[in-house]
């Protein structure tokens, strides 16, 4: 079942790693170019986010995610190149606006970065089967009762998504107008919405009693139907990150 | 809802918090799907702390962002912390009797408004220098910036714009909904006596 979720199935050394150690790395490569704010930093991480998802074979579907903060980033170029305080030397202008080289190479630090961070998290997601991940956090210490939460959100929203579409037919056959000017789509929402929050709401009585009686709140030690193994390197892997992460705060602080 | 209460994470929490998850998905598939000017997306959060408390509230917010920033959008990771806020701030004056009366509902969506751009505005200038991301929003702080406002100013004002209307609107809508819900729900986590395997 695939529900939720970007994971693309490729049999790439990147996608055999352990998942937790991965979390460590997506983690870490993305709060480094923001602990260290040099544009240095920003792109050396890029450049090594995309060489791994180039090797993953993901490279081509990290492309709409990051599509998805265009507005982001043109917003950010338009403000920042033309209304920065700091702005001194015009770079260049386009219909009479300059744009300014001090915000405009603001701009870019923090697009590099925004950049190195979606795909540092593409490293992960595109490469990582929910599953698996969440199994080793519960295997790694994580509560199992979270690793449940977690776990049951990547079932119930498909589930959501599908009951919206049948509620939203359904009461399009009754009736209701979900195009037309802001005051008609406006009063569709909550013919759209209540029935779906309702129904949900009503069936979590039913599901907490089973998973009571499944005894889901017991204290005593859980087996796995998947046993975790960790990867070869993984400790040494998770504890580079962690000194990488530790050192790079350090190096700010005294620098 | 007793004291007590107030701060447990029980079975019916824990099953709470992926049905306020799908809620807060649904609130955003909507407002895209009908093209509104909002974001709608916090619904659940919202619902969740009503009904079960802060901590089950806070929870549902973390998850619902982390979640979402693995399987959507990893921009969405970085507000967290404001959806835990939100969670927060509804749960802790919901026990404290902002529910009771229909002036009280507006305040407390507006406070929650303001408090969201509170813990916004610090991210926002971190990551995007001031910026959201909203067409709205973004055009308010060049304007402010082009004022010599300071950026923190701008900033909060380009999340306010945003953000008041928006979470007034939900927590109006979670309000109508709380208290058309059957008494047997509400009462599925206000009870402490519950016996627990």
């Amino acid at each position: 079942m695939n529900g939720m979720g970007l994971y693309e199935e490729r049999n790439t050394w990147v996608h055999r790693s352990d998942p937790v150690t991965k979390l460590f790395y997506g983690i870490t490569v993305s709060a480094i170019p923001y602990i260290l704010p040099y544009m240095g930093v920003a792109a050396f991480f890029l450049c090594l986010n995309i060489l791994l998802l180039v090797l993953a074979k993901v490279f081509k579907k990290i492309l709409p995610i990051l599509f998805l903060s265009f507005f982001l980033m043109l917003s950010i170029v338009i403000v920042h190149g033309i209304f920065h305080p700091d702005n001194r030397t015009p770079l260049f202008s386009a219909g009479g606006i300059h744009f300014y080289r001090e915000g405009l190479s603001l701009a870019a630090l923090l697009i590099i970065r925004l950049l190195n961070m979606i795909c540092g998290f593409g490293v992960v997601v595109l490469t990582t089967k929910p599953d698996l991940l969440v199994n080793g956090l519960v295997q790694t210490g994580l509560s199992p009762r979270i690793g449940y939460v977690i776990h049951s959100v990547f079932r119930i929203i498909p589930q959501m998504a599908a009951t919206v579409n049948k509620i939203k037919d359904a009461q399009r056959a009754r009736g209701v107008e979900t195009e037309g000017n802001l005051l008609t789509r406006a009063k569709a929402l909550f013919p759209l919405l209540v029935p779906v929050i309702m129904s949900s709401l009503i069936a979590t009585k039913e599901r907490t009693m089973a998973l009571e009686l499944r005894g889901f709140g017991s204290k005593g030690k859980r087996t796995f139907l998947k046993e975790y193994e960790e990867g070869r390197y993984s400790r040494q892997a998770r504890w580079f990150f962690l000194l990488l992460l530790f050192g790079s705060a350090v190096w700010r602080v005294l620098i | 809802m007793g004291k007590k209460a107030l701060w447990k994470i029980s079975t019916a929490g824990l099953v709470l918090i992926p049905v306020a998850v799908g809620i807060n998905y649904v609130g955003k598939t909507l407002a895209s799907l009908l093209k509104l000017p909002l974001w709608l997306d916090s619904i659940g959060t919202v619902l969740g702390s009503m009904l079960a408390g802060p901590v089950i509230g806070a929870i549902s917010g973390m998850i619902n962002n982390i979640i979402y920033g693995f399987t959507l959008d990893p921009v969405s990771t970085v507000y967290f912390i404001t959806s835990l806020a939100i969670g927060l701030v509804v749960g802790i004056l919901s026990y404290r009797g902002w529910l009771k009366s229909f002036p009280r509902v507006l305040g407390l969506g507006l406070i929650v408004g303001v408090v969201s751009s509170i813990v916004s505005t610090p991210l926002n200038i971190i990551y995007w220098e001031g910026l959201t991301g909203n067409f709205w929003g973004d055009a308010l702080f060049a304007y402010v910036i082009h004022l010599n406002a300071p950026l923190w100013l701008a900033s909060f004002l380009d999340s306010i714009v945003v953000d008041v209307p928006d979470k007034l609107l939900t927590v109006l809508i979670g309000y109508f909904i709380y208290i058309g819900l059957p008494k047997n729900i509400k009462q599925l986590f206000a009870d402490d006596e519950i016996e627990e395997l």
